[in-house]
Formats: C-alpha cells, structure tokens, sequence
C-alpha cells in the first residue's frame, strides 16, 4: 500500500504541521491584540497605515464628489475605512511607547482620529457633493501629514 | 456545431468562475505593493493548475476516480485520512472567507446590515445549490464572473507604464524587501493553485462520465479555462500597480478591490466590479462547499454527486449543509473575510503536497493509467511543479511570520 517516500512524508508531516499551526496561532493572537510596545519601526508602519486609509478615503471622496460612487457604496466604504483608523486611533493612544518618540506616536494617533472622523463625515452624507469635496482636501492633508511621519 | 458551441460556453463560464477571493485578494495587494514585478509568478501559477487539473482530469477520465479515491487508494487509510484533514480544513477557511466576501459585496451594493446578509448569503446559496441544476448553476455564476473584465478595462485606463508590466512577465528581484516579495509569490502561487478547485474538477469529471475518449476536452479546458482565468490574475494586479502602489494605499477590503475599477470608470466600473467579485466569490463558495463534501464522501465511500437529488445522496447533501452552516456562523464571529483569505490560501500551499504528489504518482503509473500514464512533457512540468510545490510549502509558514502576515 503505497510507497515508502510516501509513508515518510506522511509520518512527518503531521509533526511540522502542528508545530507550524501552533507558532501561527501564536502569531495571530498577538497581532489581533495589536499589543506591544511602539518602537520607532511600529510607528512608521502605522503612520503608512493612517496615510493609506486617508489616501484611499481621499480617492473616494473624490469620485463622491463627482458623483462617480454609488450611495451604499460610499456609505459602506468610508465607514469600512472609519473603522480602521479608529481602531489604529484607540491602539495609539493606550499603548506603551519607545522612549523619545512619544510625542510622534500622539500625533499619529491624533491623526488617525482626524481621519476617522473626516470618513464618519462622508459615512453619513454619502451624496453630498459639498462635503465630500471638503473630505476630499482635509484627507489630502492629513495623507501628507501621516506620510511626513512615516519618513 | 453545437459541440463548439458547448466547448466555448463552458471556457466562458472556466474563464469568469476562475478568480476567487484569493486571486482577487493576493493579486491586487501584490501590485498594490510591489507594481508589476510578480506577473511572472501568476504564469507560474497558471501553468501550474494547468498541469495539475490535466492530470487530475485524465486520471479521473480513465479510472473513472476522483482525486480522494485516488489519494486513498495510493497512499492508504493514515496518510489518506491526514490529507483529508488538511484539505477539510483549508476548505472550510476558504469557504469561511468567501461566504463573508459575499456578504461585503451585497453589503457594498445595498448597504443593508453585514450579520444579516451573512445569513442571508447563506440562504440563497443553499436554495441555489438544493434547487438550481449544476449546469446552470455553473452558467450562472461562470457568466456573472465574467463582469469581472471590467478590471482588464479599468487597467487599460490607468495608462499603466506598458513597459514595465512587459519587464514583470520576466523573473526578476527588484526590492530591498525580500522575504515580503517571497511571502507575495507564495501567496500568489497558491491563490492560483487552488486545490479545492482541482478537487471540484476532478469530482466533475467522474459525475460527467468522462472517458479517454473526452481526453481531449480536459487538455482544452485546462489550457484554455485556466490559461484565460489567468489572464483577469493580470488585470488585478496591474490595478493594483498602476493605481494603489503610487499612492501607497494597502487595498485591505473587498471595497478597496472594487475601487480599483471605480476610480478610471465611474459608477459603472463599480458597479460591474461588485456584481463581478459577487458572482465569481458566490460561485467559488458553491465550489468549495462542493469539494469539501465530495472529499469526505470520496474518502468514506458515501454516494456523491451533485447531479444526485438529495434523497440519492443523504450523506454528501449533510456534509455540505453542515460545512455551509459551519462557515456561516465562523463568518458571524466577526473575523475578517481579507485576512481569513490570506491565512487560507498560505495553508493551501501548505496542504498542496498531500494531494499534488498522489496524483503525480498516479497519473505517471503505466499499470494504472496504460497508454495515458504522463508523457514526457507531463512528467517534465509535473516533476518541476513538485519541486516548487514542495519549496512553497515549506517556506509558506515561516515566510507568513517573518513578515507579519505581509505587512512588512
């Protein structure tokens, strides 16, 4: 029944794959705490994470504001796109920092909050060309800031 | 006349039912992160199901038995039973993530509440599958899928630099981030090696009663179905080149995805880029649902078909409508379709080997396959491919962590 290459791989493979699975858990459950200390490393990533939720709120503020979205679109989207930046918001502001960059971790967390809040903007007058279009400019903004800190 | 025809309606449907959430999901983070520089390793991909679906198909067609009679039946009851597991497993997250992608989407086409149309999806898909004959099912969901070519137009609209997507098609390392370029091509190679649609296919064949004589069609639905599948993979990615990687947005949503056709086409794009993500992930999901029944009914000897009436297959319709129920309520905890979607897919590489090289051995015995036993280019390209499979699966999981589930 069956090769021994076959045999061999199949009595080893289990081992590894516990192994594998265990160490992924593992992996996951601290990153779905988002826990841990900001280094200097976490902070740019995060801030890349504030500029790419601006950004992409931005774009769709824009076609909002062109009337290129749907309703349900925008709604969802920018609501999709709140929740993030609010949680990276709440994630800043309570957890510990790497000495000296303190002040760049609030700001960062500042931002995201503006950002969460310009989305909850568009969130709730998803056809209204007006505001998106001052969404549009204030996320632009706040994109570039959340970039300066990500250098 | 009417062959041809038949032929060409069924690489339509092959053609929009071959995204799913994981193509769509690796194929436009992997633009959006590093341009254009892995659309070789979607050519790598799609060679890759290629070779492995022809094989499944011409060993289904002459011993008329699926990939799990086939895994049982060469590598025994233990090892037989471990790859079951594995295989349930990535079905069921896979299955997980494109249920809660086809509740994104409705809810991005009508904003109604996300944990109703869970259930809601849920529903529709059971009635479809309990009530809709196959053919039509596949017609259905095939054709839909095919609204998807909108991201070929919207890639086109985007002025991409021509150039450097010709340069992508050529293998090359042009990042001071190895390991996330890895985790990328990993992810890529497995979001088009999907195994659970091997499975489907094979299954299918044996329902259809394929004999050497259709030896033919399986060669020109593999190349043709997937090698043009393959070809919406480019698009995505292109996409994601030409419109997120400049402005350093991370598509992290299915909407995110759909705003890829949205911003160069206006409601429009958008639109047909929801209906096409719904149809092809919906039809996905009904495959996965399939193929996670057609396994355990194929490991266990349980009668199976999804020709069969429900009556005529109580065990196989149960393990579905269990699986369907299960992914459901996974999808009701909250976790996130995109992310579930990437974990899935690093596992199906994983997993790849247990199903892959079974096949590989059976479709190259000359006892059990005779005349049709692999050629020299099957042999080639299926011995090279497990070369790959087996380097990708090793390097999948630790490739996963050293770059926090890709994000650097």
């Amino acid at each position: 029944m069956g090769s021994p290459r076959i045999k061999r791989f199949h009595q080893h493979h289990p081992q590894a794959v516990t192994r594998c699975l265990a160490a992924v858990c593992a992996a996951a459950l601290l990153a779905g705490c988002n826990g841990g200390t900001v280094d200097q490393h976490a902070l740019k990533q995060d801030a890349g994470t504030i500029a790419s939720l601006a950004t992409e709120g931005e774009l769709l503020a824009n076609d909002v504001s062109k009337g290129a979205s749907t309703t349900y679109f925008a709604r969802v989207q920018s609501d999709n796109l709140r929740k993030q930046a609010a949680n990276l918001a709440d994630a800043l502001g309570s957890r510990q920092t790497s000495a000296g960059i303190e002040p760049k971790v609030r700001k960062a967390g500042k931002l995201a909050g503006q950002v969460a809040g310009q989305l909850a903007r568009l969130h709730h007058h998803p056809v209204n060309r007006t505001v998106a279009k001052s969404v549009q400019h204030r996320l632009s903004d706040l994109s570039d800031e959340a970039d300066k800190l990500a250098k | 006349m009417n062959k041809i025809f038949g032929v060409a309606l069924g690489i339509l449907a092959a053609i929009g039912g071959f995204v799913d959430i994981g193509d769509l999901v690796f194929n436009v983070a992997a633009g959006a992160t590093f341009g254009y520089q892995l659309l070789w390793v979607v050519v790598i991909g799609v060679v890759g199901i290629i070779t492995y679906s022809e094989m499944c198909g011409r060993v289904s067609a002459v011993s008329q038995k699926a990939v799990f009679d086939a895994v049982r039946e060469r590598v025994g009851f233990k090892a037989g039973l471990i790859t079951l597991i594995a295989a349930e497993i990535v079905n069921a997250m896979t299955l997980t993530a494109e249920i809660g992608g086809v509740a994104i989407c409705l809810q991005l086409l009508s904003g109604l509440p996300y944990r109703l149309l869970i259930v809601l999806a849920a529903i529709v898909l059971a009635i479809v599958v309990w009530i809709v004959n196959f053919d039509w099912i596949e017609r259905i969901f095939g054709y839909g899928g095919l609204c998807l070519l909108v991201f070929a137009v919207a890639a086109v609209k985007l002025h991409p630099d021509w150039g450097a997507v010709g340069h992508g098609f050529v293998p090359h390392v042009d990042t001071g981030n190895k390991l996330l370029y890895g985790y990328f091509a990993i992810g890529l190679l497995g979001a088009a090696m999907t195994p659970y649609e091997v499975y489907f296919y094979s299954s299918g064949a044996v329902e259809e009663g394929w004999t050497v004589k259709d030896l033919g069609l399986n060669r020109l639905n593999a190349i043709v179905g997937y090698g043009l599948g393959g070809f919406l993979s480019f698009a995505l990615m292109i996409v994601g080149g030409a419109l997120f990687l400049g402005k350093g947005i991370d598509p992290a949503t299915l909407g995110s995805i759909a705003m890829g056709a949205e911003v160069p086409l206006g409601q429009i794009g958008l639109l047909l880029a929801l209906i096409g993500i719904l149809f092809a992930v919906a039809g996905a999901s009904i495959d996965t649902l399939f193929s996670g029944a057609y396994d355990l009914a194929q490991f266990c000897g349980f009668e199976w078909g999804r020709h069969k009436s429900p009556a005529g297959a109580p065990r196989f319709t149960l393990t579905w409508i269990v699986l369907l129920i299960l992914a459901m309520l996974a999808v009701m905890t909250g976790v996130d379709a995109v992310k579930l979607t990437e974990f899935a897919v690093i596992f199906s590489v994983v997993a790849l080997p247990l199903t892959y090289l079974p096949i590989l051995l059976v479709a190259n015995d000359k006892a059990y396959m005779g005349n049709y036993a692999n050629g020299r280019l099957a042999n080639v390209l299926g011995i090279l491919y497990l070369v790959i499979i087996m380097i990708v699966a090793l390097t999948a999981i630790p490739l996963m962590l050293l770059t926090n589930l890709g994000q650097g």
